[in-house]
């Protein structure tokens, strides 16, 4: 049984096996329920009982102790939906979602693939020949060359020259990369070698794929991304730019939408080369033209993400379009229905990553029970989360946690909306950096709106120090827990311990459409 | 019993007097320097990890939980872990000895034993949670043991380089 909406489409679903873990999964499995199909999980031996698992309508376990053998195995995955009587497989990010020869092989299974062609990822997914598809196609790409070093003895020469042409500081980045794993700055031609070594050897663990080519390093620039949703009929808009410039080694921190740094001008112009970046590989689906602003104004394509970006929802939040719902459509071969000029900002939207990692020990993840998780609610207030309170945070698996979202009517609102949020949020049992980023948010380089991506690598940690209470109280409130028997409740790790405070209460979309004064 | 907050060195000892279940503290202990402090009062809300506040500046709320084996305590935004230590005890950092921030496996061993280095130079890099991390020498001297190889597996806390001056 196929749902109302998609009457008529060429390629009808009825159910979806969301090939991910996380907060990811959590958010794409709730919107294929949602959209009245059924959902399938999936699911490795550490996350039986994982959240994404409870809230799907079935689930498939998936053997393995490595990743390689579970949720990077497609063979397992397609074998899941076989099994499962799944229709479509939604790859979320990360994982399989920028595989092309994943995507090849569910289309041959006779699944709908909720994403790009093969041929677009393959393209965009390969920095080196993206970047040549960009040239030809008239988008601005950064100086750099495109000279590829496969991993394996005798590269040294070749990198070194490749480096001495391009000039340092440079980046080295991995052809196969993403997220900041496999990329490493080389300030001076000493450490070439050093950062060449790690950046492939991480290259190869996350992408099983250890070439790398070197590209100067812009300093002074904003990253700016811009949206892009594109359907199975030619029709291609752009969903306006979010600012990521909050970094710390190339990992997003803090994302907001609109940019302080983008006028209409520029916005109409970075959205018309992204959706020609899009054109030039004939996407489908959603995906994200990243770009790097210089301070001259001038902008440069970085790469184009060929999934669905873990900061999609500042997106949501200002235009209103949820884009796992059109992703899902698109899929099914239904037109897009949403013109360019139909497409607006309303207020602004500023999203923060919640991350097991500690702050004062140069962001080491940390691992431990959860055993109090207290997110945040209200208006405007948006949590993305994949976890819940008891659940254990291991090593096993990317230290991010939850994204908590918020939306308000301008900037300095929504700036408030996200401290209170962040100050309110408890999370006890794991160290998070709830704190620095609230530190973060409310340094004045973020509330004027003028960062750029060296930011926080720039600035001495001690700026983000919080303002800690006086010890002698903490000491006191320990002291008087435990007089009080604190220690001796029963029930330390049940979830339904906080009422309805705890976890995942929140549906994502539940303020999406409210309408703010 | 003596009380710790995780990255400060002081140690704590708490007067207090508990009547139906209002904690009133008398006065805090500081490194053997006593501190009277008649303001503070706490109590607890409900039957969750809430406590209520009470001092010269208002009535808060907090939230604190005992959980493996450490107080963990949300005041005002910020997170403190509190450790119980028997009075007299040893803390449980080992002089001179760097042991692993996190469970991981060893990527690379960089030095010897018996090899000189110097302040911030590279010792080891462990894998986590796919993202590697550099272990870099807190000081200059002498590499005194070098505790694991290349592929193992290490626990959080096991020491991993011992230097010397």
């Amino acid at each position: 049984m196929f749902p109302e909406w998609m009457k008529g489409a060429p390629t009808p679903f009825s159910s979806v096996l969301v090939a991910n873990r996380g907060e990811i999964a959590v958010r794409v499995i709730k919107a294929v329920k949602e959209a009245g199909l059924r959902s399938i999980a999936v699911y490795s031996d550490p996350d039986s009982n994982a959240l994404h698992v409870e809230i799907a309508d079935d689930a498939v376990h998936l053997p393995g102790n490595s990743l390689t053998e579970n949720y990077l195995n497609s063979e397992a995955i397609i074998l899941a939906a076989k099994s499962s009587g799944a229709q479509a497989i939604h790859p979320g990010y990360g994982f399989l979602s920028e595989r092309a020869d994943f995507a090849r092989d569910v289309a041959n299974a006779g699944i709908v693939w909720v994403g790009p062609s093969p041929e677009a990822i393959e393209t965009m997914g390969d920095k080196i020949s993206a970047r040549s598809r960009m040239i030809e196609s008239g988008v601005p790409v950064i100086p750099g060359d495109e000279i590829a070093i496969p991993e394996g003895s005798d590269h040294m020469g070749a990198l070194a020259s490749a480096a001495a042409r391009v000039g340092y500081p440079l980046l080295l980045k991995a052809s196969a990369g993403g997220g900041g794993k496999g990329m490493r700055v080389v300030h001076e031609p000493k450490m070439l070698r050093t950062e060449y070594e790690a950046a492939a050897r991480e290259a190869s663990a996350a992408f099983g794929d250890g070439t790398v080519y070197v590209e100067r390093l812009l300093t002074g620039a904003r990253h700016i991304e811009i949206q892009v949703l594109a359907d199975k009929h030619g029709n291609c808009i752009h969903l306006n730019e979010r600012d990521c410039s909050l970094q710390r080694r190339h990992q997003k921190v803090i994302e907001e939408a609109p940019s302080t740094a983008v006028s209409n001008d520029l916005r109409k112009a970075m959205g018309e080369s992204a959706v020609l970046a899009a054109k030039a590989v004939d996407y489908v689906g959603a995906g994200t033209v990243e770009l790097l602003l210089s301070p001259n104004g001038q902008y440069f394509f970085l790469e184009m993400n060929t999934r669905l970006q873990v900061e999609h929802p500042v997106t949501e939040m200002i235009t209103g379009v949820d884009l796992v719902q059109k992703q899902l459509e698109i899929a099914s071969g239904i037109k897009l229905g949403i013109s360019q000029d139909s497409v607006g900002i309303n207020g602004h939207s500023i999203e923060a990553r919640i991350y097991a990692e500690d702050a004062k020990k140069g962001f080491l993840p940390s691992v431990g029970t959860l055993g109090v998780w207290i997110p945040p609610s209200g208006p405007g207030i948006r949590m993305d989360s994949g976890v819940r309170q008891g659940d254990q945070v291991t090593v096993d698996f990317d230290p991010m946690l939850a994204k908590l979202i918020v939306h308000a009517s301008d900037r300095e609102s929504a700036i408030r909306r996200m401290d209170n949020a962040l100050s309110s949020f408890v999370a006890l049992g794991v160290t998070t950096n709830i704190g620095f980023l609230r530190n973060a948010l409310l340094h004045p380089s973020f509330t004027s709106g003028s960062i750029t991506t060296d930011f926080l690598d720039s600035t001495p940690i001690e700026e983000f120090d919080p303002n800690y209470s006086n010890p002698k109280i903490i000491v006191s409130i320990a002291a008087s827990a435990k007089r009080l028997g604190l220690d001796k409740s029963a029930n330390i790790l049940s979830s339904s311990d906080e009422g309805d405070h705890s976890g995942h209460s929140g549906d994502p979309f539940k303020t999406l459409s409210r309408r703010l004064p | 019993m003596e009380w710790e907050i995780a990255d400060l060195e002081d140690k704590f000892s708490v007067d207090l007097t508990e009547r139906e279940g209002k904690v009133t503290i008398s006065s805090v202990t500081v490194n053997g320097n006593t501190h009277e402090f008649p303001e503070i009062r706490i109590s607890k809300i409900g039957k969750n990890s809430t406590i209520s506040l009470e001092t010269e500046s208002g009535t808060r709320p907090a939230h604190v939980k005992k959980i493996e084996g450490k107080w963990w305590i949300h005041l005002e935004g910020e997170v403190y872990v509190v450790n119980e230590v028997e009075k007299g005890g040893k803390t449980s950092e080992s002089a001179g000895g760097l042991s692993a921030p996190m469970p991981g496996t060893i990527l690379e061993v960089m030095v010897k034993e018996g090899q000189r280095v110097r302040e911030g130079q590279p010792l080891m890099t462990i894998e986590a949670m796919k993202m590697e991390h550099r272990i870099v020498a807190p000081k200059s001297g002498e590499v005194i043991s070098v505790n694991f190889n290349q592929g193992d597996r290490v626990d959080m806390g096991a020491t991993l380089v011992e230097l010397g001056d």
